[in-house]
């Protein structure tokens, strides 16, 4: 038989749907949450708890839920999903967490007989020995029976962002959010009012504390103040959506769920991660109800008195029409009228205030309905097999009686929601009037307004809002509320009450969520945990997933009365983001696989996929790194196949990701011999020069061919992942060292396409492209280059090598880079010209000791440890880098220097990354450290030479040629022996470049 | 994430600009003069103290200008934001909330949540 | 020009426009050399934006302009123009015709759509009409012209593939 259904519920739709819980059929309401849902259909027992497999129902109607966590089987199988808040649809499956075999009988639970070794600090004190158990005993049984649900497999979400940029932020859509955004209609403010159920109204809704405001049914006047909100302007409502976090400054974090009661929609994006910038915001987020520790206060069957209230008003759903009720404030009596409301009578009220203290209309109310009164009494305890069955209460004379019920709702005091107002790093203080911390400073544009705010009084509600928004162009709003319960706010503090009996099974819990009790506690400040923040790391009390909402105040109360100091001096943890579980996929947005940087293609990259390249990331660009010429030919064929033709014939690079910087101005050439070792005052204009730039270290920061069209104007090139750097290193240097220098840079390396040519055939490809340019050695010089017009467009081309042999470099604007390119290609066929990638250009490279920047230098690097004396300009008086050379550490002479390796045994193959070693073969038994000679930068099989080269940074290398050493191997395998040489491997005396 | 005022394009989202580190610290008009030790020290070391501290941005994915900040490192606030033209305003202009160098703000530094 | 995306709310065409990037100091002098050129006085203030048949004028920063023209040139008169420009030792004018990709948004929800993409403040109280900014948009370094009721955003082409996909990616979740 079906719970009672309150018929007066406006918030459940009357459509009936069905849902499987752990393989079983049941029957639930549009509007459901899965909690409301088994409720519904009497379902008490809905997981096991965390550490020790205790049987566990539904605590609490909202995001505090510390127990019912459940596994959501179909969409991504997503586990710990609230069951409290997980709307469902028809047709979902949902299942228990936690347990095994099953969720009445769980094997798990013998952890419960075990608890006095999981007290507190056991993380810390257990596992640790003996040596050799971790890996092979301890480790694979705790990855197995840890964590709470199994996790989703194979899925990808569609989840965006929205950004948001507004004036006022209400955070809550109850009453005194609503109140604010009334008073905002029709202003010049930009406003969003967020709210995490699907319908506004807060308070008005979730109980049945209020009446009537402003004269009308709270239903009536919520649905009013919507309209009016939808109507206006300059208001905008988010619902569904939950704000979790505060940052620095005033800028909000809001997960919406996009899919709350429907069935997910894989090609949508199913939840939106709102990410709000705004001037004011106002914290309107409520209040929790706390708990009250006592023995097995965990069993299913105990629901906080809120939240059972809760799911009578908001979900129509009594969850027992019998329950026993437990409080220690003035509050709670609403939700014995709810019940009388239904024709259902509590077995008993427990206050545990002085029985003067107690309002005479609850006393009356009480008397009225025959309900058993038990004032200045509290819960002892209560008992059941797996569910409330008996509950214990101690009366005003100390003595113990008990009642059967099936269902107890405690109700120790509310607790301001001050997550985010902490958050915000605003402070809070205590009071004692509410027995809370409420917001006290704040650090930043924060408004708090209603029950976070520590007030708990309806009738001064609007004044308090008039008051704290007088700031505000707004006129005030004045509005009767009228109540269900008395205005003034009473309370006795209790945090637990005292224990009569205890057995085994018996355990007062402090921390639902991870198991943690009022023991653990006590003995963790026994053993000398009294700081708020070790003693939360040491029990794990309020370090779940429901970071301690009902109880973390309540721990402070109990740790406040052993250490006999007052709870303000104790302290709180600090709050941290999120407020509640945010998915990771929220967090990505669409940044994330195909889409997770910025891809930049050059403008024949169709071509390139035409002709079969494989590209490779250099920072975010896409180059070719080989092409494959059939389906069958292997990377290493394809680089070994290009080198080769290259230096037989022709071959060409896209070479448009290189930066390239125009720089210009009456000092250009005085900066130009700041930013670069090299003296650029006697460089002829229409010559090019090979340039390194350094950092004020020393080190090689980058290098690139510099071309002087005259002292007041140069063209810079940079490598391609250090475009960006270059031109921002440039900009800093003139901005904020040198502004009295007259230079302009700008960034034009997506103005050009660029195409090398390299080869003996290449001057006379070139020469039948450009017919009318003269390629002769005298006309042409290496080195030099000119400007020269294509089809009407501005275009350069410049003779320099980048592999070693006779190259030209072209400079085409990108409107006609394809059709050059493909002109090239049709003069080029007849000398079989081929394209070459990334990976033969560092091959050719290597072969002629040219090193790559980022491959030989690593940011440890100067010139002169790579033989690059000759590019330092020696007569300058200063560029960046130039004291540092001579720095007793830079100018050392047994820095790492460049030198060339070739093995002994020339078929044997050297790996780049590899040690350079003295001794043949690691020693059986090693005692002391192998020293590292160095390392090996690059390494290649050259096809024009047939064996392996390598480069390599080794300890004084320069003393080192012809000198026999290893290179280290793996484990068990013997070093390969070596040979210091040259790294200048092809032609030596550069004949092919300057011919 | 914070929001940062640009001299030139107006307030805009921290994720546009890249920090530069100490400001005011200027380059050696002769280094050869230094030794090791002092052009290290202009080379390598910066200060880093938690209080108030001049430092440098840059609007990299903006304008992409340089300017001056001084911030208040133990609650992460820019206290001010000025031209590289603009004179290095004077350290008694802020109210530097810390008593000692290992002092706690009165409020901001997120550390704790109750009012002392 | 080609329309990318074409709804109730929100419009987006890709468009070619050729351009040229200034650098100068802003002075009477630079003025009036820029005015001899194309009879156009460059915008004084930070972020403001000339508009003409012909011309879109924008100052990017203290020493920055933009010129974007919206009616296609024979090309040798713009390298020509170039040319002149930078015979001034104090200006650096580098054309930048070719290599950018230009779209135009428009539609009651373009603010709203744009801000999938970007946290920019795109409301008029921040961002004014006739103005422009430079600023992340998709990760992308982009500009945007904010004309009358529509933008146009430039980025470098090299991220013209990527910048359509999560444009037409957003469009339609």
């Amino acid at each position: 038989m079906p719970a009672l259904r309150n018929k007066n519920c406006n918030y459940i739709s009357k459509k009936e749907i069905k849902i499987t819980f752990d393989g079983k059929s049941y029957s639930a309401y549009e509007g459901d949450t899965i909690a409301s849902a088994l409720l519904r259909n009497n379902i008490r027992l809905i997981g096991r708890s965390f550490k020790y497999h205790r049987p566990r129902g539904i605590y609490t109607c909202g995001i505090e839920e510390p127990n019912a966590l459940v596994q959501i089987l179909n969409e991504h199988n997503e586990p710990n999903t609230r069951a409290t808040v997980k709307r469902v649809y028809d047709g979902i499956k949902i299942c228990s967490q936690n347990r095994w075999p099953s969720l009445s009988f769980d094997i798990g639970s013998i952890n419960n007989i075990l608890s006095p070794i999981f007290s507190a600090g056991f993380y810390y004190k257990t596992f640790m020995g003996p040596k050799g158990f971790w890996k092979k005993i301890y480790e694979p049984l705790i990855r197995r029976t840890a964590g709470l649900g199994k996790p989703p497999k194979n899925f990808r979400s569609k989840s965006i962002h929205q950004n948001h940029n507004i004036d006022i932020l209400i955070v809550g859509g109850g009453l005194s959010g609503l109140i604010a955004a009334r008073k905002l209609i029709g202003t010049d403010y930009e406003v969003l009012l967020i709210e995490q159920d699907s319908f506004l109204g807060g308070i008005l809704k979730n109980s049945n504390k209020v009446k009537k405001v402003d004269g009308k049914n709270v239903f009536e006047w919520v649905k009013e103040t919507e309209k009016l909100i939808l109507e206006s302007k300059n208001i905008k409502i988010l619902k569904n959506t939950l704000v979790t976090t505060y940052n620095f400054t005033n800028h909000l974090i809001a997960l919406e769920d996009k899919y709350a009661g429907k069935k997910i929609d894989i090609n949508k994006s199913e939840l939106i991660l709102h990410k709000i910038r705004t001037t004011h915001t106002i914290l309107a987020n409520g209040h929790i109800e706390r708990f009250i520790s006592f023995r097995n206060n965990d069993l299913p069957g105990v629901m906080l008195a809120s939240s059972f209230e809760k799911y009578i008003e908001r979900y129509g759903v009594v969850a027992d029409e019998k329950p026993v009720i437990f409080t220690n404030n003035s509050s709670t009596i609403s939700l014995v009228k709810s019940l009388i409301n239904l024709n259902c009578i509590p077995s008993a009220y427990i206050d545990s205030r002085k029985i003067d203290d107690i309002e005479n209309d609850t006393k009356e109310y009480l008397s009225k309905n025959n309900i058993p009164f038990y004032p200045e009494s509290e819960v002892e305890g209560c008992e059941g097999n797996k569910k409330v069955e008996k509950v214990y209460i101690r009366n005003s004379h100390n003595k113990i009686s008990f009642i059967n019920a099936s269902m107890l709702c405690p109700s120790g005091g509310f607790n301001p929601d001050i997550h985010l107002f902490t958050q915000s790093k605003g402070l809070v203080k205590w009071d004692d009037k509410i027995i809370s911390f409420k917001p006290d400073t704040a650090f930043q544009n924060t408004i708090t307004l209603g029950s976070v705010s520590g007030n708990y009084e309806f009738k001064n509600l609007c004044k308090e809002i008039n008051k704290k928004l007088s700031f505000l162009k707004a006129s005030d709003l004045n509005l009767e509320i009228e109540t269900n319960i008395r205005d003034d706010f009473s309370i006795k503090e209790l945090w637990e009450t005292k224990i009569n009996k205890m057995s085994k099974w018996s355990k007062s819990f402090i921390d639902l969520h991870n198991d943690v009790t009022t023991k653990d506690l006590k003995q963790a400040i026994n053993e000398g945990y009294d700081r708020i923040e070790h003693l939360k790391r040491y029990t794990t009390n309020s370090m779940g997933t429901d970071q301690g909402k009902i109880s973390s105040i309540n721990s402070l109360g109990i740790v406040s009365k052993i250490l006999n100091k007052k709870i303000s001096e104790v302290g709180t943890t600090t709050y941290r983001p999120p407020y509640a579980p945010l998915s990771f996929a929220a967090i990505a947005g669409r940044s994330t696989y195909e889409y997770y940087d910025p891809e930049r293609k050059t403008p024949i990259h169709n071509w390139h996929i035409k002709n079969n390249a494989v590209f490779e990331d250099v920072g975010q660009w896409k180059r070719p790194w080989y092409f494959k010429r059939n389906e069958t030919e292997t990377m290493h064929q394809a680089v070994q196949r290009e080198s080769r033709q290259t230096r037989k014939t022709a071959g060409i690079l896209d070479g448009s990701t290189l930066g390239k910087i125009e720089i210009k101005g009456k000092d250009a050439l005085e900066f130009m011999n700041l930013m670069y070792t090299n003296a650029f005052s006697k460089m002829k204009p229409m010559t090019s020069r090979y340039a390194l730039m350094l950092g004020e270290d020393g080190m090689i920061m980058d290098d690139g061919i510099i071309c002087k069209i005259s002292d007041k104007h140069f063209i810079a090139t940079t490598t391609s992942g250090g475009a960006p750097k270059v031109f921002a290193h440039m900009e800093e240097f003139l901005q904020t060292e040198w502004p009295h220098l007259q230079v302009y840079l700008n960034s034009i390396t997506e103005q050009f396409t660029t195409f090398n040519i390299s080869g003996p055939k290449a001057r006379e490809i070139v020469g039948k492209v450009f017919s009318e340019i003269d390629f002769s050695n005298e006309k042409f010089p290496f080195m030099t280059f000119k400007t020269f017009n294509y089809k009407n467009t501005q275009a350069r081309i410049m003779r320099a090598s980048f592999t070693g042999e006779l190259g030209y470099e072209i400079y085409i604007s990108p409107q006609y880079a394809l059709e050059l390119w493909e002109l090239i290609f049709k003069y080029g066929k007849d000398f079989d010209l081929v394209p070459y990638g990334t990976e033969t250009m560092h091959l050719l490279r290597a072969e002629k000791g040219y090193v790559v920047i980022g491959q030989e230098t690593d940011g440890t690097v100067t010139p002169i440890d790579i033989n690059f004396n000759w590019m330092i300009g020696k007569k300058k008086k200063d560029f960046i880098g130039k004291r540092s050379l001579t720095r007793s550490d830079t100018a050392r002479e047994d820095r790492k220097q460049l030198v060339g390796i070739v093995p002994l045994d020339k078929s044997q193959f050297i790996e780049e990354g590899q040690h350079i070693v003295e001794c043949e073969s690691l020693p059986s038994k090693i005692k002391k450290p192998i020293e590292y000679l160095g390392h090996i930068s690059s390494s290649y099989h050259s096809p024009n030479l047939n064996h392996c080269i390598s480069m390599a940074m080794i300890k004084s290398g320069n003393k080192l040629m012809g000198k026999k050493l290893f290179v280290s191997t793996p484990k068990g395998t013997k070093n390969i022996p070596i040979e210091i040489v040259s790294p200048v491997f092809i032609d030596p005396e550069n004949k092919r470049l300057t011919s | 994430m914070i929001l940062i005022n640009c001299p030139y394009c107006g307030e805009r989202e921290q994720s546009e600009f890249t920090n530069g580190g100490e400001a005011h610290v200027i380059r050696p008009k002769d280094p050869d003069a230094l030794n090791d030790k002092d052009w290290g020290q202009y080379v390598f070391y910066r200060s880093n103290p938690k209080g108030i501290f001049y430092e440098r941005w840059v609007h990299s994915h903006g304008c992409r200008k340089w300017f001056n900040a001084v911030r208040d490192t133990s609650t992460d606030t820019i206290l001010k934001i000025y031209k590289l033209t603009d004179n290095k305003p004077d350290i008694s202009e802020f109210q530097n909330t810390l008593e000692s160098p290992s002092g706690e703000p009165a409020v901001g530094s997120g550390n704790f949540a109750v009012k002392k | 020009m080609t329309t990318l995306i074409s709804t109730d709310t929100v419009n987006i065409i890709q468009k070619n426009f050729q351009q040229i990037l200034i650098r100068g100091d802003g002075k009477d002098q630079f003025n009036q050399i820029i005015n001899k050129e194309i009879s156009l006085q460059p915008p004084s203030k930070n972020l403001e934006i000339k508009i003409s048949d012909k011309y879109i004028f924008a100052k990017n920063s203290f020493d920055q302009w933009t010129l974007v023209y919206l009616i296609e040139q024979n090309y040798k008169e713009i390298i020509k123009t170039i040319s002149s420009l930078n015979s001034n030792d104090e200006i650096l004018a580098s054309d930048y015709s070719y290599g950018q990709v230009y779209f135009e948004v428009s539609g009651e929800n373009k603010d709203e759509f744009l801000n999938k993409l970007t946290q920019f403040d795109l409301r008029n109280k921040k961002f004014p009409d006739l103005s422009m900014a430079q600023t992340l948009i998709a990760r992308i370094d982009c500009y945007i012209y904010k004309l009358n009721n529509k933008y146009i955003i430039t980025c470098n082409k090299s991220y013209e593939d990527y910048f359509k996909e999560r444009l037409v990616d957003l469009i339609n979740l």
